[in-house]
């Protein structure tokens, strides 16, 4: 039990203060400080029998208040018990951190940009790394994790298939389904194959398997790369003359930049299959008039336009996670924080990408499709 | 006296705003094991992390093997850095490959070695620290002194004629502690491996050193020999040896 009281420029303490009290007590003494007119508040501790680090804290905190608020807070006639627990649990001594004054507004706009401006040095910096280990290593394979390129190649690629088999059908299948509806009004529904065709080749399909891959491997790659990072296993590569991202991001390169294009492919060829089945079972088009009509609709360039996107999103998946893997900071918590954030960053960047893909392609082509 | 082979002058290095060491001055020689003791949080390995460039610093100049690293080109570095093991703190080995592997991973990359003498090698390095039975094992299967074995094992694996140390024999049992630092004269004496090892441990202090550096809060409290070290009167270092 603790009871305040006050008397003249007193206050007085009595009975013990602890984790319970601590709560109440800060807020009482605080009122109570404020309510004397100062500048001298004396605590008289003389009848408190017993503190805990908890009330050690509580005290130090009313000190730092009364200098916050020009009241000198003076401790009296501590008791033994209490000048030790004192002594253990004190803050006083130890130096506080000194407040960073966080400046004006222009201050804190002009850190902000340069701020910006260091992540981007980074990753400019980590793109060219990429770049250069990539090409060299297709000459030297010295200094690049041996047999990881399978390796990466299955946990990237051939365990994605599934996931990205089901999702293209589905998607296929509702696009159709959608459309459907709206072309038989005009008894055009053959058009349904042109329709999903292009849409599958030139979107679609690209865009469905690198969300994928931004969700598998974006993350995967961020997680094994942070944590690398924290462990030291990156420093420990340092130290024996090899470079994180020639021996581990390399192989990873590769990996995505071979099985991306492909499961876009697959991808394209199952969603344009999942609208084959809409259009049978719904529209009585065959199979065979509708594979012909998307031959006819299909052309080299919308393939061509497919693939690249694929492969510049492969690569916008495995930079950004090793962009925010390496730049991890604060222990394993870390790793998790950069993880999410892999995943979201990629996607967007996809996304963006896609869209000013799609402008370049559109005007590229002298607006004729 | 033997050259200098570790020669670091002024050295200021930071994180970010905190400087952590201030005008850090000191040589190791040729053939010497050269220990950096000091409190936790002083700065030794920091120290360490400067002396293989994973940190540039603030200023001041390291010298390995009497070439000034700071401003030398990666390559360069990179040639200079097969000539240094670093043993680091954690141990830092790689989590998703086994013990045998991480060892063998300076061999294939930096020597045309055949997969069989590859082997043969790592065997014998793991013979060395006593781990000949975790060979297959993943990093992750180790306790906390056999992982910090295998990292010397690596570390020590293309037979570097430097070896930075960081708290060797922290996790470790008295007994292997001392196993371990005869194994460190031994490389010291059969070799002539020039080392630099960053340590708490008294007795293991007062087996190997041949130097001391003491470090306090970034600043080079005392630089020399053992014996010098625990009569000079300086009261931190004489109360590390007494309660050690
Ligand atoms: N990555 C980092 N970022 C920011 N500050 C760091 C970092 N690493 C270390 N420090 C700070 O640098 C100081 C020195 O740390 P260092 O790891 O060099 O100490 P140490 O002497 O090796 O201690 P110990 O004996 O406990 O290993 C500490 O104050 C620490 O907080
Ligand atoms: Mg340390």
């Amino acid at each position: 039990m603790l009871r305040i009281t006050d008397q003249d420029q007193r206050i007085i303490l009595e009975g013990e203060m602890g984790m319970a009290q601590a709560r109440e007590a800060l807020a009482e003494l605080k009122s109570r400080a404020a309510s004397l007119p100062g500048p001298e508040v004396e605590i008289d501790l003389a009848q408190l029998r017993r503190i805990d680090s908890a009330g050690v804290a509580v005290l130090n905190e009313l000190i730092e208040w009364g200098r916050l608020n020009n009241r000198t807070i003076l401790l009296q006639h501590s008791p033994d018990q209490l000048r030790e627990a004192f002594k253990l649990f004190s803050t006083e001594a130890a130096s506080t951190d000194t407040q960073v004054d966080a400046g004006g507004f222009f201050y804190r706009l002009g850190n902000g940009m340069v701020n910006v401006w260091e992540s981007v040095k980074v990753f400019l910096y980590l793109i060219a790394d990429a770049a250069y280990f990539s090409m060299v290593g297709l000459f030297n394979r010295r200094g690049i994790r041996k047999g990881e390129f399978i390796n990466q190649a299955v946990l990237i690629g051939v365990n994605a298939l599934p996931i990205i088999a089901l999702i293209s059908f589905l998607i296929g299948f509702i696009l159709a389904l959608q459309s459907a509806a709206q072309l038989r009004q005009f008894g055009a529904a053959i058009y349904v194959a042109d329709l999903i065709a292009i849409s599958m080749t030139r979107e679609m399909g690209p865009l469905i398997t690198a969300i994928m891959f931004a969700g598998r491997s974006g993350s995967a790659i961020a997680a094994e790369l942070a944590t690398m990072v924290v462990t030291e296993e990156t420093d420990a590569l340092r130290s024996m003359a090899l470079h994180p991202t020639r021996y581990v991001l390399v192989p990873k390169i590769y990996a995505i930049s071979i099985t991306m294009p492909l499961l876009t492919i697959i991808s394209v060829v199952i969603g344009i299959f999942g609208a084959m089945v809409i259009g049978f079972v719904y529209l009585g088009i065959g199979i065979k008039p509708f594979y012909q009509e998307v031959l006819t609709v299909l052309f080299f360039r919308d393939i061509v336009t497919g693939l690249v996107k694929s492969l510049i999103f492969a690569w916008i998946i495995v930079l950004v996670g090793a962009y925010y893997g390496l730049s991890v900071k604060g222990g394993s918590e870390g790793v998790g924080r950069v993880t999410t954030a892999a995943v979201v960053a990629s996607i967007f960047w996809v996304i963006l990408a896609d869209s000013i893909l799609g402008l370049i392609f559109y005007f590229g082509q002298g607006l004729e499709y | 006296m033997a050259p200098a082979i570790v020669k670091v002058n002024q050295l200021c290095a930071a994180y970010e705003n905190d400087q952590v060491l201030h005008n850090v001055s000191f040589t190791a020689y040729e053939g010497d094991i050269t220990v950096i003791l000091g409190a936790s949080g002083c700065g030794k390995t920091t120290l360490l992390k400067h002396l293989i460039r994973l940190y540039l610093p603030r200023s001041g100049t390291i010298e390995l093997f009497g070439e000034e690293i700071t401003s030398m080109d990666e390559p360069e570095f990179d040639a200079l850095l097969r000539r240094v093991g670093v043993l680091f703190q954690g141990g830092a080995l790689l989590n998703s490959i086994s013990v045998a592997e991480n060892i063998a991973i300076p061999l294939e990359q930096h020597t045309d070695l055949p997969p069989e003498v590859i082997e043969r090698l790592v065997r014998g390095k793991l013979r060395l620290v006593e781990l000949d039975n975790a060979q297959k094992k993943l990093p992750a299967e180790l306790s906390g002194g056999m992982r910090k074995r295998a990292a010397l094992a690596r570390s020590i694996i293309l037979d570097p004629p430097l070896l930075f140390c960081d708290e060797p024999s922290a996790g470790l049992d008295p007994i292997m502690t001392a196993a371990l630092d005869y194994l460190l004269l031994r490389l010291r004496d059969e070799l002539g491996m020039s080392m630099v090892i960053v340590t708490h441990v008294v007795p293991s202090i007062e087996r190997i050193a041949d130097r001391c550096i003491f470090l306090d809060e970034g600043v080079v409290l005392f630089d020399g020999t053992l014996k010098e070290a625990k009569s000079c009167g300086e009261e931190k270092i004489e109360r590390f040896f007494k309660e050690g």
